[in-house]
C-alpha cells in the first residue's frame, strides 16, 4: 500500500480502443472539452483533469491514448502501455475506466480482459448501446459484470446520459480502494504467441454469447438453456445481428471509396477545405485588420507621437493585431478538420492515400498529420505519433515544415496583394493555389528523395503496415466540433501569442532606439510628412539597422536590403511576425487605411539605400514568396521536431536543408525574372 | 489455399488461419481477424490497395500484402 495514499488524490485512468467513445466520456466527466477520438490520433497525448466539480469526487482523471491491447507493437505503444501501469508522477492508477462499444463487444472486450488479468481495478463503461438496439439486440450488464468480475455501467456520453450511475460506481470503487488499499497491477504477459491470443478471443466469444440476447423476447436468457437446439438457432441469429455492418456506411463508401468518384470526392473535399480557409476567412481577417488599424490611430491621438505613443500604437496594438489576424483561418481549418473527423471521413482519406504515400516512404496514417500541417506544423508533428512505423513517422515529421502552415497565410496575403491589382483579386486566389500546390509537390519530391537515402538520413527501417478501422459514418455533433475548435484556437493564441507579441516589442525597441531625436528640415512639409521623415531617420540610426548591416551581404543577391533581412530574422519567432515587422520597420502609422494598405503604400515607395532603385518589385516579391514556401523559419517547430525525433540531427537537417533550398530557389527566381526582363 | 487479398466482392468466407510468419500477424489477430470469423470484401481503394473487409461487425482497412496472410477456405 502506498504510504501516501491518505494524502494523495486518487487517480482514475480512462482506457479504451479507438472509436469506443473514450474521449467523449472524458469530456463528459471532466467537464473539460477535448478532442473526440474517432480516429487514432486525437488522443496522442495524455490529458489530465479533475472530475467535474458538481460530482463531488476529489480525483484526477487521465485520458490515455487509444489502444487495442496491452501488447505493444511499437515503441510508442510501449510508452502508452507502460504509462498505463505507472502514470508519470502519480504511479499506478487507483481505478481504470474502460470504454467498450456495445456493438463491437468481442473486439473491445479483448482489452478489458487483459486489464482485469493485469489486476487493475476496472469499471467497464458500455457505450453505443443505441447501435446495439438498432441491430435488434440487447445486453445483460449483470451477467457481463459477473463474468468479467468488474462493475459494468451503461453510458451515453454524447447525450450525457447515465453519467450519474458511472459516478456512483466510481465513488463505490474509490471507497473500496481507500479502505483496502489500491490494486497493484502486474505487467501483462498472458499472451506470448498466436495460440494464447486465439484462446483469449475464444473465451471472450463465450462471454459475448452469454450476455447478448435478441431484443424481441426479454426473458430468454434463462429459457435458452432449456432448449439446446433453440439455443444454437438463437445464438446464430444473435451473432448474425451483432456482426452485421451499418448499411448506410457501406452505401456511402461505395461512392466515397469508389475508384473514380472516391478520388474525385477526395480532391473536391480537399479543395473545398483549402479554398474556404482563404475565402471565408478573408472578410473576418479584414475586420480584425481594420479594427487594429483604428485602435493604433486612436493610440497616437491619445498618447501623442512620442516614444510612448509609438510603443502603444506600433509595438503593442499592431503586435497584438498581427497575432489575432490569422485566428479566423485557424478556426476555419480546425472546424473543417473537426467535421471531417467526426463524420468518419478522415480514416477514409487515410485509406485512399495510403498507396501513393507508401510509394514515397510515407503511410496512409501520415494523412492526418499532413492535413494538420496546413494549420500548424507543431500539432501535426504530435499527430504523427500515431504512425506505428518509425521510419515513416520520422519521414512524415521531416516533410511537415514544407506544408504551408496558416502562419504563412498573412505573409502570402500581403505579398500577393502587392503583386495583384486591387480590382482583380481573384488572381490572388489562383496564385495562392499555385503556392499550395508547390508546397505539396515539394514535400512529395523531398520525401521521395529522403526516402531514397533513408538509411543515412532517417537511419531506421522496419516493416511497414497499414491497419485502420473505418468507423461508421455519423452526423457530426456540431457542439462538440465547435467547442473543440474553440479550444484549439485558444490554445494556439496562448501558445503563439506571447512569443509573437514579445518579438514585436523587441523589434519595436530595436527599430526605435537609440532614439536620436532626429532633426529634419520641416519647411514646406505637412505634419504627417514630417513624422514620416523623422521615422525614416530614426530607423536608419537604430540598433536594427546596425544588425541589418551584418546581414546585408546575404540579402543583396535576392535584390533585398537589410530591412527585409531583419524582418526575415524576426520571422523565426513566428512567420507571421514578418508582416508586423515590415509594418514596424517601414513605420506604418495607422491612418484611416488598414494596416495592410499602409504597408503596401510604403512598400511601393521604398528604395534601396540612397539609390532610386525600387526595393519591392515583382521579381523580389516573387523571390520572397518562394523563400517562404521552403524556408523553415519557426523556432517552435524546430524545438518540437527535436523532441519528437529524439535528437538534434533531424531538426538541424531540416533547418539547413529547407532554408538553403529556399535561399537558392529565391535567388534563381529573382535573377531569372530579371534576366527575362521582369523587374 | 486462397487468401483474403484474392477475394471477390460479395463473397462471404471464413478465415482458416493467419500466416504466423507475417510481421503484422498478431496485430491482424488482435483487431479481430481470427480463424472461424466470417469476412467479406467491401471496398478496394484506387490502385486496389488497401482493401476494406467487414469483420465482427466493423470495417477494417488493411494493405493487400497484409490481407494476403489471412488464409481463407
Amino acid at each position: 500500500m502506498n504510504p501516501n495514499s491518505l494524502v494523495t488524490v486518487p487517480v482514475i485512468t480512462l482506457v479504451g480502443p479507438p472509436n469506443s467513445g473514450k474521449t467523449t466520456l472524458f469530456n463528459a466527466i471532466s467537464g473539460q472539452n477535448y478532442k473526440t477520438v474517432n480516429y487514432p490520433g486525437a488522443t496522442v497525448e495524455y490529458s489530465i483533469s479533475t472530475v467535474l466539480k458538481n460530482y463531488n469526487i476529489n480525483a484526477k482523471i487521465i485520458d490515455s491514448p487509444g489502444i487495442i491491447s496491452l501488447i505493444p507493437n511499437s515503441q510508442d505503444e510501449r510508452v502508452a502501455v507502460d504509462s498505463l501501469f505507472d502514470v508519470p508522477n502519480y504511479g499506478p492508477p487507483d481505478l481504470v475506466i474502460t470504454t467498450v462499444d456495445a456493438s463491437q463487444l468481442s473486439r473491445h472486450l479483448f482489452l478489458v480482459k487483459q486489464l482485469i488479468e493485469s489486476n487493475f481495478r476496472v469499471i467497464l463503461a458500455l457505450t453505443m448501446t443505441d447501435i446495439l438496439h438498432k441491430k435488434g439486440l440487447d445486453i445483460s450488464t449483470t451477467i457481463l459484470s459477473k463474468n468479467l468480475g468488474c462493475d459494468v455501467v451503461v453510458v451515453d456520453a454524447r447525450k450525457k446520459k447515465n453519467i450519474d450511475e458511472l459516478i456512483r460506481a466510481i465513488e463505490k470503487n474509490l471507497e473500496h480502494t481507500s479502505a483496502h488499499g489500491k490494486n497493484v497491477p502486474v505487467p501483462y504477459n498472458r499472451i506470448s504467441n498466436k495460440q494464447d491470443l486465439l484462446d483469449s478471443y475464444h473465451s471472450i466469444e463465450e462471454i459475448e454469447s452469454s450476455v447478448l440476447y435478441l431484443k424481441s423476447d426479454n426473458n430468454q436468457v434463462n429459457l435458452q438453456a432449456a432448449n439446446s437446439q433453440l439455443n444454437i438457432l438463437t445464438n446464430n441469429q444473435i451473432k448474425a445481428n451483432c456482426y452485421q455492418i451499418d448499411e448506410t456506411t457501406v452505401k456511402v463508401d461505395k461512392i466515397l471509396l469508389h475508384k473514380i468518384w472516391g478520388l474525385l470526392s477526395f480532391f473536391l473535399i480537399m479543395s473545398i477545405t483549402f479554398t474556404s480557409i482563404f475565402w471565408f476567412a478573408q472578410p473576418l481577417m479584414n475586420f480584425v485588420d481594420d479594427l487594429f488599424g483604428l485602435l493604433s490611430a486612436e493610440a497616437f491621438n491619445l498618447f501623442g507621437t512620442g516614444w510612448f505613443g509609438d510603443l502603444v500604437a506600433n509595438g503593442i496594438i499592431n503586435g497584438t493585431g498581427s497575432v489575432l489576424v490569422f485566428v479566423p483561418q485557424i478556426i476555419i481549418l480546425f472546424l473543417i478538420l473537426g467535421v471531417l473527423e467526426d463524420t468518419g471521413y478522415l480514416a477514409r482519406g487515410a485509406m485512399l492515400i495510403d498507396k501513393p504515400l507508401s510509394k514515397i516512404g510515407l503511410n496512409g496514417k501520415s494523412f492526418v498529420p499532413m492535413l494538420s500541417g496546413f494549420a500548424c506544423a507543431i500539432p501535426a508533428m504530435l499527430a504523427a505519433r500515431t504512425i506505428p512505423n518509425k521510419k515513416e513517422r520520422l519521414l512524415t515529421i521531416f516533410i511537415l515544415p514544407l506544408l504551408s502552415c496558416s502562419a504563412r497565410l498573412p505573409v502570402y496575403a500581403l505579398l500577393i496583394a502587392f503583386l495583384i491589382p486591387q480590382d482583380r483579386s481573384w488572381i490572388g486566389g489562383i496564385v495562392l493555389s499555385v503556392i499550395y500546390i508547390t508546397s505539396i509537390g515539394s514535400s512529395i519530391v523531398i520525401a521521395a528523395i529522403i526516402n531514397k537515402f533513408s538509411k543515412s538520413i532517417i537511419r531506421t527501417e522496419d516493416s511497414s503496415s497499414f491497419i485502420l478501422e473505418l468507423p461508421a459514418y455519423r452526423k457530426p455533433k456540431l457542439s462538440v466540433v465547435i467547442s473543440n475548435t474553440f479550444n484549439s484556437a485558444m490554445l494556439y493564441i496562448k501558445k503563439a501569442g506571447p512569443t509573437i507579441l514579445a518579438f514585436s516589442l523587441l523589434l519595436w525597441f530595436l527599430t526605435y532606439f537609440p532614439d536620436t531625436n532626429p532633426k529634419v528640415e520641416t519647411e514646406d512639409l505637412t505634419d504627417s510628412e514630417i513624422v514620416q521623415l523623422q521615422n525614416a531617420e530614426r530607423l536608419s540610426n537604430s540598433y536594427a539597422s546596425e544588425l541589418g548591416k551584418i546581414i546585408q551581404p546575404i540579402m543583396s543577391p535576392l535584390g533585398l536590403d537589410w530591412r527585409v533581412g531583419v524582418s526575415l530574422i524576426a520571422a523565426f519567432a513566428a512567420r507571421e511576425v514578418f508582416v508586423s515587422s515590415l509594418a514596424l520597420i517601414f513605420k506604418v502609422t495607422g491612418d484611416d487605411d488598414t494596416i495592410q494598405q499602409s504597408i503596401l503604400k510604403s512598400m511601393r515607395t521604398s528604395v534601396i539605400g540612397k539609390t532610386d532603385q525600387k526595393l519591392f518589385t515583382t521579381a523580389t516579391i516573387s523571390g520572397l514568396i518562394v523563400f517562404f514556401i521552403f524556408a523553415l523559419q519557426c523556432l517552435s517547430t524546430v524545438a518540437v521536431s527535436k523532441k519528437e525525433t529524439g535528437s538534434w540531427r533531424i531538426p538541424l537537417l531540416q533547418v539547413f536543408l529547407f532554408t538553403g533550398i529556399a535561399y537558392i530557389l529565391a535567388f534563381i527566381t529573382v535573377n531569372g525574372m530579371r534576366a527575362l526582363g521582369i523587374n | 489455399m486462397r487468401n483474403a487479398s484474392e477475394l471477390n466482392f460479395g463473397e462471404k468466407v471464413t478465415i482458416q488461419d493467419i500466416d504466423s510468419s507475417h510481421p503484422s500477424c498478431l496485430r491482424i489477430l488482435e483487431i479481430g481477424f481470427t480463424p472461424g470469423q466470417q469476412i467479406e470484401l467491401i471496398n478496394k481503394s484506387f490502385f486496389n490497395d488497401p482493401l476494406t473487409f467487414s469483420v465482427r461487425g466493423t470495417l477494417i482497412a488493411i494493405r493487400k500484402d497484409e490481407a494476403a496472410c489471412i488464409k481463407i477456405s
